[in-house]
């Protein structure tokens, strides 16, 4: 099973492996080599980091590696489109350096030691003897021999017309890095970014209409405010988030579509001055295969974010009552164990309002009572995955060892008696937590005013 | 000292330069992300408290200005070189330049230049070639913009001053020294506009017989003592009086409530005694105007009394009238409208409006010139049996490259009939 788990991880690689072999045409072998201890240093290293630090550390130091890679495409990107459309622009003094052995051994390396940290991510928690270790490293070497080997045959059998750009390696690196990474729920970008940027938009708006002094909602129109409200709407955050997805790989090839012909304008012959500037166009053509696929699996990185494979552990809330004393009382054992780690879900009702609310055991074993609403999204609620529960709403995951703990997409906490044979939480102050928590995203959506 | 200005010049009128400032900016705001939730906030408070912050920012501002200045500069040497007054430095302003030791047949080269669509203007040894529009002006809005929105931006995060008061009907307009004119009236209406539902006037009457009575509205907003009226919620003031069985003595005092929209609770705590009364206006019948109380005058509070956490009783009371019950009393002789008001004193404001009308401007301009009539240029020059020849395009570039190619064969074929010894 974990076998075939890894198996898209590993073929990333292989095509990251490929891509490098393209883009560094005359360094096949540094390549080669550079790529091979980079992936074997990424899995054995992750592996130590997990051992040494179990939690969300490792997640969180491989996820910002992918972020980096992600931040550095970016500015390539938009270097490279300012080159291609400037006149006389010049920003790279260092080509003749990133066509050196000395670079492409780092590139390769760099790429595949991220490429197998993200493999090791997905290896089950196991003993770490020095043989465990040892047995890891050995068949990680063996694997990535084999492929980096199949990758070099693969690429000699390419037609030399294929080139890349370096920015089109570069792209399509971090494409197969971000795809292979989208598969796991912690390491993915996708969601979180999509978040930052619905709660970006609305932070930018509001600030925007309170600078230049836009009057507050009840004086305006009601389906002007609607489409002002589109702009809170978590759609907002998936469309804006695939425009920040998909931009460098569309400014790269539009740098490479834009970039200018070779002046032929002092050859006489008009023949040989249309079949240089074919050879050129169709020169051009070739280079844009790479990003256009890159943008394939930048999409592929997305889908699998937005539909993940992984089930949530999301149980129908059972419906609880009050005593007389206003008091509800869940007991610890029972048809339910409230200790068992998983997300137990409930509902309250009272003179025709109600509260939906969860109670969890997290890994330090604390009991957490929580609303199923954040403070900041719709109250579409929480499922739990491995290691954290996620926001329906924004696709956000909150480490187990959070929950509980107010701020941000937390789930909002309720206050509530441990007893040594359940807990105990007022109704009243339940519902009223849940009304003003609703009542706040609500408005939210509404404007955020 | 001219080179080290000329160095100056070039580094702040670099077009890398916004590209790296945002950049900047936006990975600050990513690394701030990290700790806080409310990102953008965070980050607008740092730029106001670094200078170093704002001093960046306003590279952006400053690099604006030095390129308008440096495509103002080019624009001129281009149109200069095209009507043959400028002859040095040409061939960097073009795309492509060849030189033919061939001298053209001017008369010929212009018909066929005519022929394809192009103007000619012919002055001494130089012949010039044009067709579309300059997309000069519409460089000279967007910049214009670019300076005024970061301009505005930066003065706004680093100086913008608010300060909020209740403005009341009857009451002196609360100035930062005080003398504002009586409040006459607030009134509120329906409005027919497409953007506004509603209206909102605040009528001031002069403060001296030298000056004039003032009417405070909505949008644009009005500036008064260099500050914006910013409305931003509406309210009641009302003057309360409250007897208990056990104090009674009463109390006595003026409140103002921030109660609208109709179901908003407000609070009044009576000072020194565990009574608290809340009050709200109730929802109006569906489909009749939701603030209809407030613009007619016509108000009944509804209250909830309380003694700690108790809910004693609830009723309803009009503004004006009063309520007895248990030897409780409420009373509310006065009710005044009141309008919860942001006195803003922020000169950034002025520019983000007029960047919107440059962008504005320069949308409306580029889309049309750049997709039906892209600017194209050539340039030839004959001097001692050479031809140098300069071609640019800002657009359509390979078909202007065609004609262009077409012009140096044709001068070039004159070679063959007559070659130069």
């Amino acid at each position: 099973m974990v076998a075939v788990k890894l198996i898209p991880h590993i073929l990333s690689w292989a095509g990251i492996v490929l891509v490098l072999l393209r883009g560094f045409p005359g360094r096949r072998s540094v390549v080669t080599l550079t790529s091979i201890s980079g992936f074997v240093i990424g899995v054995t290293g992750t592996f130590i980091l997990f051992r040494s630090y179990p939690g969300t550390i490792p997640f969180g130091i491989v996820k910002s590696a992918l972020g980096v890679s992600f931040l550095f495409l970016w500015g390539i990107s938009v270097a490279v489109i300012y080159r291609s459309t400037g006149r006389g622009v010049s920003i790279f003094r260092g080509e003749r350096l990133v066509n050196t052995s000395l670079c492409a051994g780092v590139v390769a390396c760099l790429a595949s030691m991220v490429a197998g940290a993200v493999c090791a991510c997905r290896l089950p928690a196991t003993d770490s003897t020095a043989l465990t270790f040892i047995l890891l490293a050995l068949a990680a070497g063996a694997l990535a021999y084999t492929l980096a080997y199949a990758a070099l045959a693969f690429d000699k059998l390419l037609s030399p017309s294929y080139t890349v750009t370096l920015t089109g390696m570069l792209v399509a690196v971090v494409a197969l890095l971000l795809c292979s990474s989208s598969s796991v729920l912690r390491l993915d970008l996708f969601s979180p970014l999509s978040m930052k940027v619905m709660k970006g938009v609305h932070d930018f708006v509001h600030q925007f209409m309170e600078s230049i002094l836009i009057p507050d909602h009840l004086f305006v129109r009601s389906y002007v405010w609607n489409y002002i409200g589109l702009l809170f709407g978590k759609e907002v955050g998936f469309w804006g988030g695939m425009v920040i997805w998909f931009t460098p790989a569309f400014l790269i090839a539009l740098a490479i579509r834009f970039e200018r012909l070779p002046s032929v304008a002092h050859i006489r012959q008009g023949a040989q001055r249309r079949t240089l500037l074919a050879a050129a166009i169709a020169k051009r053509r070739y280079r844009l295969v790479i990003p256009v696929l890159s943008v394939a699996v930048f999409a592929a990185a997305a889908y699998q974010s937005r539909f993940p494979s992984v089930e949530y552990w999301d149980p129908k809330p059972l419906p609880v009552t009050a005593s007389p004393a206003g008091e509800i009382f869940i007991p610890k054992k029972g048809e339910i164990d409230l200790e068992d780690g998983k997300l137990h879900k409930y509902l309250f009702k009272q003179g025709g309002r109600e509260a939906r609310f969860f109670v969890l055991m997290t890994p330090e074993g604390r009991l957490t009572v929580d609303l199923d609403a954040c403070a900041i999204c719709k109250p579409d609620g929480y499922g739990q995955a491995e290691g954290s529960v996620i926001c329906y709403y924004c696709k956000t995951l909150i480490p187990l060892d959070t929950v509980g703990k107010p701020g941000g997409c937390n789930p909002v906490p309720v206050a509530f008696t441990e007893k040594s044979d359940g807990v105990v939480i007022d109704g009243m102050a339940l519902i009223n937590s849940w009304g003003s928590t609703v009542q706040a995203t609500a408005r939210v959506k509404e404007g955020g005013k | 000292m001219k080179r080290l200005f000329r160095a100056l010049f070039a580094a702040g009128s670099s077009r890398a330069v916004p590209p790296v400032v945002i950049g900047f900016f936006f990975l600050l705001y990513i690394g701030i992300a990290f700790f806080t939730d409310e990102t953008l906030i965070t980050l607008m408070t740092f730029t106001r408290k670094s200078l170093i912050l704002a001093v960046l920012l306003a590279l952006i501002p400053l690099n604006s200005v030095f390129r308008l200045v440096r495509e103002t500069i080019r624009f001129l040497r281009m149109r200069s070189a095209l009507s043959g007054k400028t002859k040095e430095g040409v061939e960097e302003m073009f795309d492509e330049v060849v030189e033919i030791a061939v001298s053209a047949t001017a008369p010929a080269l212009e018909s066929r230049l005519a022929a394809v669509g192009y103007k000619t203007r012919r002055s001494g040894n130089v012949i010039a070639a044009w067709q579309g529009i300059s997309s000069f002006p519409v460089r000279l809005f967007f910049l214009a913009g670019t300076f005024c929105l970061f301009t505005g931006i930066l003065i706004t995060t680093t100086s913008r001053s608010s300060l909020r008061k209740m403005v009341v009907e009857g009451d002196p307009f609360p100035t930062q020294n005080g003398s504002g004119g009586t409040v006459e009236r607030i009134t509120l209406a329906n409005s027919t506009g497409p953007i506004l539902s509603r209206t909102l006037t605040m009528e001031v009457a002069p403060t001296d017989s030298g000056s004039r009575k003032r009417i405070f509205g909505l949008y644009p907003p009005s500036r008064h003592d260099g500050a914006f009226i910013y409305p931003r919620y509406l309210g009641l003031a009302l003057y309360l009086r409250f007897t208990a069985p056990d104090m009674p003595a009463g109390y006595e005092a003026p409140s103002f409530l921030n109660i609208y929209p109709p179901g908003k609770e407000e609070n009044v705590v009576i000072p020194g005694s565990p009574y608290r009364v809340v009050f709200n206006i109730p929802e109006p019948e569906s489909g009749s105007e939701r603030y209809i109380s407030y613009m007619s005058g016509d108000i009944t509070f509804r209250f909830k009394l309380l003694k700690g956490k108790d809910v004693l009783f609830t009723g309803s009371v009009p503004g004006g009238g009063e309520f007895v019950r248990d030897g409780f009393r409420l009373v509310l002789p006065d009710v005044r409208r009141l309008v919860v008001t942001d006195f803003i004193k922020d000169n950034g404001v002025l520019f983000i409006w007029w960047s919107a009308l440059f962008f504005g401007a320069a949308g409306v301009l580029w889309l049309p010139i750049r997709g039906l009539f892209p600017r194209r240029e050539m340039l030839f020059r004959f001097d001692q049996g050479v031809t140098t020849a300069c071609s640019f395009a800002d657009g359509g570039a390979r078909k202007h490259a065609g004609v262009f190619h077409e012009m140096l064969d044709m001068i070039d074929a004159k070679r063959v009939e007559t070659p130069v010894i």
